[in-house]
């Protein structure tokens, strides 16, 4: 789905099949944009276990979307609920003479960051043993089709880029009012309380516009994130979104038509009381997975499943072929100039990071 | 329309609690909340339709003038020093061009109003400047002001009354020689175009 008048969407697909939660995705990501003062606790590209409450907490029952083209009022999520970015009692334990009754802990500030971060309830999961299960889910910008961050922003800081579909943010214009964080409703908008603005993923655009992948595809170990654009009807991207229908949106109904797709997880089948294996049910509920995913889940599931059995009776399949990359460059369609190559002179970093604030509006 | 007349200062009190502020007794300025209707912002409207907000009812402007400069003191009652995600905050509106700005709104894409914004800051945020200069096209609708114009505000806080002395050029006033006020309430989390505002332009009389 390409916005109107635009020449292009970025688009991205996950197979959380492939995903073991490693989060080098979201360290590739960090180590790359918010190592700044006032980023500490930002994480554009996180990786949740599900079930769960998710960064930030329970960020799905906080609102935000579009309903009937009428903007859905949202919850702007606040620093607590985003928690992380701590300080440690590295004095206190290493210099403080106490290295024997006291131990390393975040610095309580009162502000309640302690009591939550990106990974709080890693692996925690749902079902109860021996059907206890879980998942990954990487999350990022959606870079939306109908944003409705862009809609929410009264000063007009944000936009969405013609050429390729990516929202971003002129800093210079924003005037932190956060109407983007309440509005957005996979709440992927942070803020940076030292310079007063809002921030998010700009799926590495100094990358793309050098034809290199965006970080947390490209640092992928497990090679599950497609990276291209979306109306390509030759890339894999299109094929798994609109022609096999096996890469689903993330919450569908909140109606801003995301760019990031996930092939949803197969599992294991549940056990019986006495262990033996009930062939019927997954291990994940499916209604589960309907939640995140919608009613068009199960047909995906269905497609996965059929081509797997058509690859165990001996034949072949293409969509499994495309999933199972053999060939790591084809995860990232025009993308796959190796960043190694290029100028990372200070000047031309310091130019770059100069554009990503400005939202790209800058010249160089 | 209240009339603000404006004191000629032998230095630049930028204190609140100078005693030069003295000699320039404060005017109680009306103050009404931004329309709801007025929002621009689809999102604004339908987020704030039936949350209360704007309800500052005045503040209490001195006026007073330093060779080219002018000094805009303010004092209402907001919720005191930021202790969750917004800040108290205050603004001196000025209209610009020859347009029938209105105050209420915040000007308009014809109307432009330039802005000295004052907010409370956290203790982080000391490297963010004390004022912002905006040209404001709408409710919220703010942007940097074009031009590096030279602003400087401080404050001091009693409770929930502030008392803030922003200062700038003299010739935000242009040939009009009006200014309005705007105060948001940082713990009602109203921001932008989410305030209280002069309902209507004062006249500075220099």
């Amino acid at each position: 789905m390409t916005q109107q008048g635009a020449a292009g969407q970025l688009a991205m697909v996950f197979d959380l099949n492939k995903c073991m939660g490693c989060q080098t995705c979201s360290v590739a990501c960090k180590v790359l944009w918010t190592r700044e003062e006032g980023e500490e606790h930002q994480w554009w590209m996180s990786v949740n276990t599900q079930p769960g409450l998710g960064t930030p907490k329970a960020w799905e029952d906080m609102g935000g979307g579009w309903r009937d083209d009428t903007p859905v009022p949202g919850h702007q999520p606040t620093r607590a609920e985003f928690g992380g970015g701590w300080d440690f009692n590295y004095q206190e334990v290493l210099f403080g003479g106490r290295g024997r009754d006291a131990h390393l802990q975040p610095v309580d500030r009162g502000d309640g960051t302690t009591r939550w971060g990106m990974n709080w309830d890693e692996d925690q999961g749902g079902g109860t043993y021996p059907n206890s299960y879980y998942f990954y889910l990487p999350r990022l910008c959606n870079h939306c089709t109908r944003p409705v961050c862009v809609s929410a922003c009264p000063s007009g800081a944000m936009y969405k880029r013609h050429e390729d579909g990516i929202v971003l943010r002129d800093e210079s214009v924003c005037q932190g009012a956060r109407f983007c964080m309440e509005a957005c409703p996979y709440k992927k908008i942070s803020f940076n309380y030292v310079r007063g603005v809002s921030q998010h993923c700009i799926a590495c655009f100094p990358r793309l516009e050098e034809g290199v992948a965006p970080a947390c595809a490209r640092q992928c170990p497990g090679r599950l994130v497609f990276v291209g654009d979306a109306a390509d009807p030759a890339g894999p991207i299109h094929r798994l979104v609109h022609e096999w229908k096996v890469a689903l949106p993330l919450h569908e109904e909140y109606g801003t038509g995301p760019n990031i797709f996930y092939v949803p997880p197969l599992s294991p089948y549940r056990l019986h009381d006495d262990f033996s294996v009930d062939e019927e049910t997954p291990r994940i509920p499916p209604e589960y997975l309907e939640s995140l995913f919608g009613p068009r889940v199960h047909a995906a599931l269905d497609t996965l499943r059929d081509e797997m059995a058509t690859v165990r009776s001996g034949g072949t399949s293409e969509l499994l072929d495309t999933l199972i990359v053999y060939r790591w460059h084809d995860l990232f369609g025009p993308y796959t100039v190796d960043p190694a190559g290029l100028d990372r002179s200070p000047e031309r970093v310091a130019v770059q990071l100069g554009r990503t604030r400005a939202g790209a509006t800058e010249g160089e | 329309m209240t009339d603000l007349t404006a004191l000629e200062l032998g230095a630049e009190a930028l204190a609140p609690d100078d005693p030069a502020w003295a000699a320039a007794p404060p005017v109680t300025v009306p103050l009404v909340p931004v329309p709801v209707d007025a929002q621009r912002n689809a999102y604004v409207r339908a987020a704030w339709r039936d949350r209360p907000y704007g309800a500052t009812p005045s503040a209490s402007v001195s006026v007073a003038t330093h060779g080219d400069r002018l000094l805009m003191r303010l004092e209402w009652d907001g919720s005191g020093p930021i202790a969750g995600e917004f800040p108290d905050a205050c603004a001196v509106l000025f209209p610009q061009g020859d347009g029938p700005a209105d105050p209420v709104t915040m000007g308009d894409h014809t109307s432009p109003v330039l802005v000295w914004q004052w907010r409370d800051r956290l203790p982080i945020q000391k490297g963010m400047p004390a004022v912002r200069h905006l040209v404001s096209t709408g409710p919220g609708m703010f942007r940097p002001a074009p031009d590096g114009a030279s602003l400087d505000a401080a404050s001091s806080v009693d409770g929930i009354r502030w008392s803030v002395v922003l200062t700038g050029p003299r010739s935000a006033l242009g040939d009009r020689g009006r200014v309005a006020v705007a105060v948001w309430n940082g713990a009602n989390e109203e921001r932008a175009g989410i305030g209280a505002v002069s309902s209507e332009w004062s006249a500075v009389q220099a």
